[in-house]
């Protein structure tokens, strides 16, 4: 089942909700601790109580397991208005989230049928570079992957990382990545040892794939660069020294090493983990979480989650690329 | 000003709201505090009045953290792409934040609070500086929440200083380079100072506010593995309601950090 959050931007959810076998089994549980226990033991053996046990939730006013009595009427009714109470709001929160699950299908299959204006003519100027990220569970149905980037290029994408932490992925495209590079193939080609040597034979789109080692570790190898040149006294460090404004660089100009964000990013460049800055990021998995993308590159990246890549929908790519064209960013300012 | 002794351990027993586990709740959150400006917008009062709204539901927020057993609660209040807003804002932030450490300072004192600010503090006038540096040093002992905030600061120059930082070591032969590795650079950045036994300086739970979907140049490094929630409600408005909404919401993810569940 779905679950839809009021006022949050959470996509369709797989949640914990007790299902239909779990209302019978509350009732089941009602009557067990309702009846006497020569009569309860032969209709509620121990795997069935355990088992009504552990589906009932946790509000539920559970009677010490030792006080098998026959409970007086009142109390009777009491608790078994309450249990229908319960039962009642859940079937409530159920449809509803079924209603909302059944919404967002029927939303997507229109935007897939091209039958909603508004998701008819994308702008996507200004999606210059797409990244996704995958669970690496799911990042081995391949099926699912390609028809995934099939989408994406008849949207016009032109630009596609896929990063997974396990590195499935690379591994799942660096066999097939035999096809001619673009005649112009721009100034991203150069930025990162990933796609030269991922590069695609589909013309029209470029494919990066990136894993964990391009994330965090490779701030750590860059670090590593930067600190051995500085430390062999690399004439580069030595002049962005003096060209950067810092107020209390003066007089410790020659004990201290000072770094920019370019030294960084060039560091990046030299071990292979540079790439560009993606505009939006589509995160498939169970977790809302970016699973180490490359952090340098995601200072202005929106973020979407999709939920799982097994139940991903073309209509719901659509909706995310029409959202994203309508963002508007102040960077600070 | 005397030195807190509020060296109080977490509260024995905290009642926490239904649906909330104690032992699956997020150690370390992280806020994007976004929508100030939008909020009074929206209600025709001036953006300072939202800022000021901001800092109301901050503290609401403090109170709550420390309440329910949150170990380091790290809030993003002004970065360093916000230098370039007008200067009248600028020097209201500025003013703001002296404020809200002043007013608050006996409450962090009284409570156990752990006041720490990362950032440029080089860019911060002279007596936002001081105030913070007296703040610290008075709530140095206090550990039930660490508040963290974080005021002229980026996300890309946290992890440059880190650098730098080990470049000194590596300088002063106290490292090779070929040693730096994850977790030699995860100790140099600035949100380790929040790290203790019981948390990590990576938030478990990074919350931003306001309907946007991205972080900003907001821990970048420490976000690797942290639940995002994104919430259309608008910083001044964020209250208990939407805390838990948030909480919930972790609590019901499936995070494995990168492994494999068995």
């Amino acid at each position: 089942t779905f679950r839809k959050q009021a006022d949050s931007k959470v996509l369709p959810q797989p949640g914990h909700e007790l299902g239909f076998s779990n209302l019978i089994a509350c009732y089941w549980f009602l009557i067990l601790r309702l009846l006497p226990p020569h009569l309860s033991q032969p209709m509620g053996t121990k795997a069935m109580e355990a088992f009504v046990v552990n589906e009932t939730p946790v509000f539920m006013n559970k009677p010490p397991p030792h006080v098998f009595k026959l409970m007086s009427l009142p109390s009777m009714i009491i608790k078994l208005t309450l249990g229908l109470l319960w039962c009642i709001i859940h079937l409530a929160i159920s449809l509803l989230s079924l209603c909302s699950h059944l919404i967002f299908n029927l939303e997507c299959s229109l935007i897939s049928s091209g039958l909603l204006w508004k998701y008819r003519n994308l702008q996507l100027g200004r999606l210059k570079y797409l990244a996704i990220v995958v669970d690496s569970r799911e990042a081995k149905n391949t099926v699912k992957i390609n028809q995934l980037l099939y989408w994406l290029k008849t949207l016009g994408v032109k630009y596609v990382c896929l990063y997974d932490i396990d590195g499935v992925l690379k591994k799942l495209f660096a066999p097939g990545m035999n096809g001619s590079r673009d005649n112009n193939p721009g100034d991203y080609l150069d930025a990162s040892a990933n796609i030269k040597a991922l590069d695609c034979c589909q013309k029209q789109m470029t494919i990066e794939c990136i894993s964990g080692s391009d994330g965090k570790e490779g701030i750590a190898k860059a670090a590593n660069l930067l600190c051995s040149s500085y430390l062999n006294g690399d004439s580069y460090t030595q002049e962005n020294v003096k060209s950067e404004e810092n107020v209390k660089s003066e007089e410790n100009v020659e004990n201290e090493p000072v770094f920019t964000e370019t030294d960084m990013a060039s560091a990046l460049k030299s071990i292979g983990c540079a790439g560009p800055e993606p505009d939006l990021l589509l995160v498939y998995g169970p977790a809302r979480c970016h699973l180490g993308f490359p952090t340098w590159r995601l200072r202005y990246t929106e973020i979407m989650h999709m939920g799982p890549l097994k139940s991903m929908k073309y209509g719901a790519i659509v909706k995310a690329f029409h959202n994203y064209s309508k963002k508007h960013q102040n960077y600070g300012k | 000003m005397p030195l807190s002794n509020s060296t109080s351990a977490p509260a024995a027993e905290v009642l926490l709201p239904e649906g909330l586990e104690a032992e699956s709740l997020p150690r370390h959150v992280a806020l994007v505090m976004d929508g100030n400006s939008r909020w009074a917008a929206a209600r025709g009062l001036p953006p300072t009045d939202g800022h000021e709204h901001g800092m109301r539901a901050l503290m609401k927020t403090v109170r709550l953290s420390r309440a329910w057993g949150i170990r380091v609660l790290t809030a993003f209040g002004f970065s360093l792409e916000n230098w370039n807003r007008p200067k009248a804002e600028v020097d209201f932030l500025m003013a703001l934040i002296e404020r809200f450490i002043n007013d608050n300072l006996a409450e962090f004192m009284r409570e156990g609070t752990r006041l720490r600010i990362i950032g440029d503090r080089s860019r911060l006038p002279v007596s936002v500086q001081k105030t913070a540096r007296d703040a610290e040093e008075a709530t140095r002992n206090n550990s039930r929440l660490h508040l963290v905030l974080a005021i002229s600061y980026s996300g890309r120059m946290d992890i440059v200083q880190a650098c730098r930082k080990l470049a000194q070591k590596v300088d002063a032969k106290l490292l090779r380079p070929e040693d730096i590795d994850e977790s030699l650079f995860a100790d140099e950045l600035q949100t380790s100072c929040a790290a203790d036994e019981a948390s990590s300086s990576c938030p478990d739970l990074l919350i931003r506010t306001s309907g946007e979907l991205r972080l900003s140049n907001f821990l970048l490094w420490q976000s690797a593995y942290s639940e995002l929630f994104f919430t259309d409600t608008l910083w001044p408005d964020f209250g208990e309601a939407q805390y838990l909404q948030a909480l919930r919401a972790f609590q019901s993810r499936d995070r494995r950090f990168g492994a494999r569940k068995n």
